[in-house]
């Protein structure tokens, strides 16, 4: 693969963590799209609800749902669907032209767009995150990692800002899927972001110990 | 103490992660130049294989049963040729520049229309044959298949891309100067002339029609009788102000060649039943909106899909999407037509277009599946765009393109 | 005072339900009255400041609320003579265990007694098969015998197909007239009248919103005259009328246009010029015309309307007409 292996494939569970306020007790799973083959030992593991919004359909994808409901504006999540399926044919399209030009071969190039707008995430969420902190009168710009969930949300809205600083004639779609693309080879606005808050955090790792003492 | 050791860990963890993320990008970054800036690619023309979703038989006219839900392509050339001017919808025209190759599936209406205009009496009045069919059902690339086939067997094509375009968005409206209260379109009108140029300028070259009377445009200008058809169109083309009447002048003149003989023409009108709509969008003088027969482009084209000449066939498609609202409650053509369209169009030949079969759809799916068009095959994939296409070719196209 | 004593005793015997005991008690307290009486001629006492004697306040007496009829019923008692006609629920004169109401989850429905639920609802405890047959009965002497030859509902509609319909009122008024009671509805099937097309089609006309489509039914009302005889006559001279006008041709009806036609005719219309013109292209000799299979196709696919199968059934006889390579 030419691009940046994505750190982990399975980002599709947020937080391992049992939230303090769920409804539901900690032994409670969570609600799985997959067939159950074992189905005697599963009748006895209690299941979350499963959301309104989870599906097994081939259109369904977890980290796809999330930046849907990110694009979303004023509740119209049909518009929102509407755009991310344009950003994915985009995409697609500059993929299969590329692909054309290598001559098929297909190593050396992903088609899949919604494998790329995994691997554009993984390659922009930051670990470290400046947070003012007050001590002696004095703000310092502490480094503070930055949790999972968090990391994966501003990821996304990097990206969604990227491609919403645009021209007027320009859609969103189309921008967003340049982003995407860029994103996914580890270059490009977004990455570069996170890189130079990456490096601000790590001029100001001497302050790092103001997060706790 | 023991905390802070932990969290200074934490911390230096991260920066090896950083940069090795550095590291890693660069390699990526130095990959990707090579592959990026790409122009759509034109060179892959090496002829695709042979198998089961396609067929080598790239002339529509030996098409028949054995081929049906099998893609054939369109060479390069013809396809400039036939369509540079309209005929494929603006998707399909997105869909040839992505995969490289212009293939359109054989399918049973078309052929049926085919088989048809092989066996044809044409000393008969012309027959008029009806597309007609539901939203997305591949009406037009039916149309175009059977246009594939008159531009390789000596017909001249009069071919109207998209009809209600000239009801609904026309480029600009002006007085006709020669008949009173009617309305010219000419930049459309020129622009239909081009067409009509591209697809037919090498048949006409061969055929050397010549016009049959003198017309003249103005104190000055004039078109001599015994001029070729060429320059006909290209002095409507040179004065878009009289492109109109030109148009006119043209197929007057294209009827009465085909009935004598020295010509087959095809018509083939996409959107056909726009002709008959009540109201169209232009405005006339007193800031009325006009009816489609008060333009000067309609007659003509009104004129040639008469029965009242030989030599030729006509192709129409009624349409819902060329009415406007509160006039697309049904698609099927006398609905469409309206009393009037449907006096005028009788005794017509009603085609249907209807939804992929079951061999066409998986058909389709393997192209699909051969472009690199459908990444995500997990099993049961076909079974669910199956059931939420209801095999309708547009929606499955719209379906398929996110994934 | 014996007077009073006299009253007290006649009201005690009148009362059948007293009981002894309440007797003697009575008995007992006028006694003591009668003492007291005595001793007031004694003792007399000076009233000085004249103080007004209270009016003693006056006991209603009420009857005793004797038990419900129900209970003394004998099971084979004439009910039509208990509840001979329409009237709201009473709990008392219906011997059956009735409940009805809201109440709390669980709890029984509230009895029939004192029960606004039973009384606000319709009953129909007049009309008890018995009661009903009592009633016809009770009329049969004032009707005659069904005639012969008519015992179904198919012969008899057949042998008179008007239906009169009229509504007598029934009311306790000083005038016996209702104004309604004057109007007289006939109805009859359009399919009972014999007709040729133009006759039907005028006669279509003529009637206009008498005549209901979907049901086929012709209906004349009149309420215009005074009295029903007149009303009715009116009607049927309506009927009459318009059924024999619609037999006329006026001069003026040649000149209906298509515009104004009920049906689509293959033989008035474009389509016949055009489909001959199309056979007889460069014929000189001998005219042919169109088919009548392909005739009717088109008028179906018009009359009808278009579905899948008349425009199939239309492109079939087209290809056959036109002698298109099927």
């Amino acid at each position: 693969m030419a691009y940046v292996p994505a750190t982990t494939l399975n980002i599709l569970r947020f937080s391992k963590l049992s939230r303090l306020m769920s409804m539901y007790p900690s032994h409670f799973a969570e609600p799985n799209l997959n067939k159950i083959t074992d189905r005697k030992s599963a009748s006895h593991i209690p299941v979350k609800a499963a959301t309104n919004d989870l599906s097994d359909s081939i259109f369904y994808g977890e980290l796809k749902n999330k930046l849907i409901k990110y694009i979303t504006k004023k509740g119209n999540r049909n518009l929102a669907k509407e755009l991310l399926n344009e950003t994915f044919e985009t995409i697609k399209r500059t993929q299969i032209e590329r692909l054309n030009l290598n001559k098929g071969d297909k190593t050396s190039v992903i088609i899949n767009s919604e494998q790329l707008l995994i691997n554009a995430i993984e390659n922009s969420r930051p670990l470290l995150q400046l947070s003012a902190i007050k001590r002696g009168g004095v703000k310092y710009q502490v480094p503070v990692p930055v949790t999972e969930k968090k990391s994966y949300f501003l990821a996304m809205k990097w990206l969604l800002d990227a491609a919403r600083e645009k021209d007027r004639k320009v859609h969103l779609p189309e921008k967003l899927a340049w982003e995407i693309l860029d994103a996914a080879c580890g270059q490009g606005r977004v990455v570069k972001k996170k890189d130079d808050l990456h490096r601000q955090c790590e001029s100001n790792r001497a302050y790092a110990h103001y997060r706790w003492s | 103490m023991k905390m802070f050791r932990k969290q200074f860990g934490n911390l230096s963890r991260v920066s090896t992660h950083l940069s090795r993320n550095v590291l890693a990008a660069r390699v990526a970054y130095r990959d990707v130049e090579m592959s990026t800036n790409a122009a759509p690619a034109e060179d892959v023309t090496s002829p695709p294989a042979v198998n089961e979703f396609r067929t080598g038989v790239t002339n529509p006219g030996d098409h028949s049963d054995v081929q049906v839900g099998k893609f054939y392509t369109i060479p390069l050339e013809e396809k400039k040729q036939i369509f540079s001017g309209g005929g494929l919808t603006k998707k399909y025209e997105q869909q040839i520049k992505t995969f490289t190759e212009a293939c359109i599936m054989v399918r049973s209406p078309a052929l049926e229309l085919l088989h048809y205009i092989k066996n044809a009496d044409l000393s008969k009045p012309v027959v008029r044959y009806v597309l007609y069919g539901d939203n997305g059902v591949g009406k037009t690339l039916s149309m175009a298949h059977v246009l594939h086939y008159g531009a390789l067997n000596d017909f001249l094509l009069v071919h109207v891309p998209w009809a209600p375009n000239w009801m609904k968005r026309p480029k600009e409206s002006a007085n006709s100067a020669t008949q009173e209260g009617f309305i010219d379109l000419p930049f459309d009108a020129a622009a239909w002339l081009i067409h009509f140029k591209t697809q037919n300028s090498k048949l006409l070259e061969r055929l050397q029609l010549k016009t049959s009377k003198e017309y003249v445009w103005s104190k000055r200008e004039s078109t001599p009788a015994g001029a070729s058809l060429i320059e006909l169109v290209e002095h409507g083309i040179a004065r878009i102000k009289y492109a109109s009447e030109t148009t006119a002048a043209l197929i007057s003149e294209l009827k009465q060649l085909a009935t004598a003989g020295q010509c087959k023409i095809m018509v083939a009108i996409d959107g056909y039943n726009a002709f008959f709509h009540p109201v169209t969008r232009i405005f006339s003088d007193n800031k009325q909106r006009v009816t489609p027969d008060r333009i000067t482009l309609t007659q003509p084209f009104l004129d040639i899909t008469n029965y009242d000449w030989t030599n030729g066939v006509c192709i129409l498609s009624v349409d819902k999407i060329a009415m406007t609202e509160g006039y697309m409650d049904s698609y099927l053509p006398r609905y469409l037509l309206g009393k009037e369209g449907f006096e005028h169009l009788d005794p017509f030949v009603p085609v249907h277009v209807g939804n992929y079969t079951e061999k066409e759809f998986v058909s389709y799916i393997n192209y699909y599946l051969d472009r690199n068009w459908i990444t995500k095959t997990q099993p049961g994939f076909e079974e669910q765009l199956k059931f939420m296409s209801n095999m309708n070719p547009y929606t499955l196209m719209q379906l398929v393109r996110s994934l | 005072m014996t007077t009073n004593l006299v009253r007290l005793l006649e009201c005690n015997i009148r009362n059948s339900k007293a009981t002894v005991a309440q007797r003697t008690m009575r008995v007992f307290s006028s006694q003591q009255e009668q003492s007291s009486v005595e001793d007031d001629e004694e003792f007399r006492v000076l009233n000085l400041r004249t103080i007004k004697q209270q009016a003693r306040r006056r006991v209603i007496k009420k009857d005793a609320v004797p038990p419900p009829r129900t209970t003394h019923m004998p099971v084979d008692q004439d009910w039509s003579a208990v509840w001979s006609g329409p009237r709201s629920f009473h709990p008392a004169s219906v011997p059956l265990p009735l409940r009805q109401g809201y109440t709390e989850r669980g709890a029984a429905a509230p009895s029939k007694y004192a029960n606004a639920e039973l009384m606000k609802i319709p009953n129909f405890l007049h009309l008890t098969p018995p009661a009903i047959r009592q009633q016809c009965e009770a009329i049969k002497k004032f009707c005659t015998p069904w005639p012969k030859g008519l015992e179904s509902e198919a012969t008899w509609k057949a042998i008179f197909p008007v239906e009169v319909i009229t509504t007598d009122y029934c009311h306790s008024l000083p005038t016996i007239r209702h104004p309604e009671a004057r109007r007289v509805t006939i109805t009859l099937n359009l399919v009972d009248l014999k007709f040729d097309a133009h006759a039907k089609d005028k006669f279509l006309r003529l009637v206009g919103e008498r005549y209901n489509q979907e049901t086929g039914v012709l209906t004349f009302t009149a309420d215009r005259c005074p009295t029903r005889k007149q009303n009715y006559d009116y009607a049927l001279y309506l009927l009459t009328a318009c059924y024999h006008e619609s037999f006329v041709t006026e001069p003026w009806e040649a000149s209906k246009s298509e515009a104004d036609m009920e049906v689509y005719l293959f033989e008035r219309n474009k389509a016949k010029l055009s489909a001959e013109a199309i056979l007889n292209w460069n014929v000189n000799g001998e005219k042919q015309a169109p088919s009548a299979t392909y005739a009717e196709s088109v008028e179906k696919l018009i009359n009808e309307g278009e579905n899948e199968y008349n425009i199939a059934k239309y492109k079939e006889e087209v290809l056959k007409m036109l002698k298109i390579a099927n």
